[in-house]
């Protein structure tokens, strides 16, 4: 059997459901980042849907869609106070991880998800998470200046292992772009941006990946991503965290 | 069950309101679409509370990822299932002994019909599917449906088989192979 005919049969099974957990997760966490991969899920999906048919519908109690929408309502509130959030921008389809560095087996945390607090038009900022719950890095960008602000929210330093720091672009072709690898004190000059105009920082999508020492030595980023989440700008930013 | 007033396009078209944060639109969707979600999230859940729990969570995602629905790359019905069913799995994976039973899932399996009104899928597709299924020997046919529909893990395939677990994994993928062999021609 053929590498693409068992990814084939790997994806077949995570649809049917009987793929282990652990292999299942790690699909899950690739097609975040890999639309190809996505693509062939939705495939799948598609072929086997058609079992659902013989499924009686169930109606639910009003009360649930009144429970959903009352969390709609405490995440809009919760937006609304910081009073800086107009446009949320989804960039997970933007990052396109070559295969081929994928497969290197080392941790990363990447943001997939930047916005732009309307406010204050001149910068943003990606939080970039390790998990669903605890943010590992806050990433401000000063449009006007070009200036980049990066800190370590719940991220250590990981012994023998670099932080890097990309940038994806439309303009900048389909792979990720290195803006430079942080430092001991988790540190990154300030002026790495500067190359970068205001336009396309305002569209680009920022990743973050735990590399060897010194950076990738592939020039991408190496192992799987992991999504990230939205975050409100403002003053109100550290209490939240 | 799918109004009928409501098509796949008026789906899809309501999702894309939805991706604009139209909460007027995430209403009609769930109302359109909620019922075969539950229906297939308590089947794999068994328990109503836990199946309300995961219906809750992914229209909460539909909420937030609807702009990233793609007409062109699935039906906005088998997009929305997807969401509804991977959580349902990831959950049952996650606590196995959640599910308080699984030997009603061969019920339903032997009792299995489809209503003429339930239908939201074009129905040439599902009788292909059927067709394709229906190639398999019985025994794979209903691995296949158990697994799918009800949720059960390679494991628990395989006691209820009396087979090591790695020949049950090898005959899902060729009846998947198979499947989609057939799918195909």
């Amino acid at each position: 059997m053929t590498e693409h005919d068992d990814l084939d049969m790997q994806i077949a099974e995570f649809v049917l459901g009987t793929l282990p957990a652990g292999e299942r997760k790690a699909l899950q966490a690739r097609r975040e980042l890999d639309p190809a991969l996505d693509a062939r899920i939705l495939q799948w999906e598609e072929q086997l849907i058609g079992m659902t048919d013989d499924v009686a519908p169930v109606q639910p109690s009003p009360e649930l869609f009144a429970q959903i929408e009352r969390v709609l309502d405490q995440r809009a509130t919760q937006l609304n106070n910081t009073a800086s959030v107009v446009m949320l921008r989804r960039r997970v389809n933007q990052w396109r991880w070559s295969t081929a560095a994928a497969s290197a087996a080392a941790l990363v945390l990447v943001a997939v998800l930047t916005f732009q607090p309307a406010n204050n038009p001149d910068s943003f900022v990606a939080v970039f998470q390790h998990d669903d719950q605890q943010p590992a890095f806050l990433l401000t960008v000063d449009l006007q200046n070009r200036q980049l602000n990066i800190r370590p929210v719940t991220a250590e330093a990981q012994p023998g292992k670099s932080y890097q720091l990309w940038i994806k672009s439309d303009e900048l072709g389909p792979n990720p772009r290195s803006v430079g690898v942080l430092g001991d004190q988790m540190q990154l000059d300030q002026g790495a941006l500067k190359q970068y105009d205001p336009a396309l920082l305002r569209e680009a999508t920022f990743g973050i990946s735990l590399e060897p020492p010194g950076g990738s030595p592939t020039g991408q980023p190496t192992g799987p991503a992991i999504h990230g989440y939205l975050y409100p700008a403002g003053d109100d930013l550290s209490r939240r965290i | 069950m799918l109004p009928d007033s409501l098509t796949p396009s008026d789906i899809s078209a309501l999702l894309s309101r939805v991706a604009k944060q139209d909460r007027a639109a995430f209403a009609k969707l769930y109302e359109a679409t909620a019922p075969k979600l539950l229906g297939v999230v308590l089947r794999i859940l068994k328990e109503r509370s836990w199946a309300d729990d995961v219906i809750q969570e992914a229209y909460l995602k539909v909420w937030q990822r609807a702009g990233l629905f793609d007409k062109g790359k699935a039906s906005p019905i088998t997009w929305l299932v997807s969401i509804a069913r991977n959580k349902a799995i990831d959950e049952l994976r996650k606590h196995p002994a959640g599910r308080t039973t699984t030997d009603d899932a061969m019920d339903e399996r032997v009792a299995r019909q489809a209503t003429v009104q339930d239908q939201m899928e074009d129905q040439q597709v599902v009788n292909k599917l059927n067709h394709c299924i229906g190639e398999l020997e019985k025994e794979r046919q209903d691995m296949v449906r158990l697994a799918y529909l009800s949720g059960w893990s390679r494991d628990e395939l395989a006691s209820q088989y009396e087979q090591p677990v790695n020949t049950v994994k090898t005959w899902l993928r060729r009846a998947l192979q198979d499947i989609k062999g057939c799918l195909e021609s």
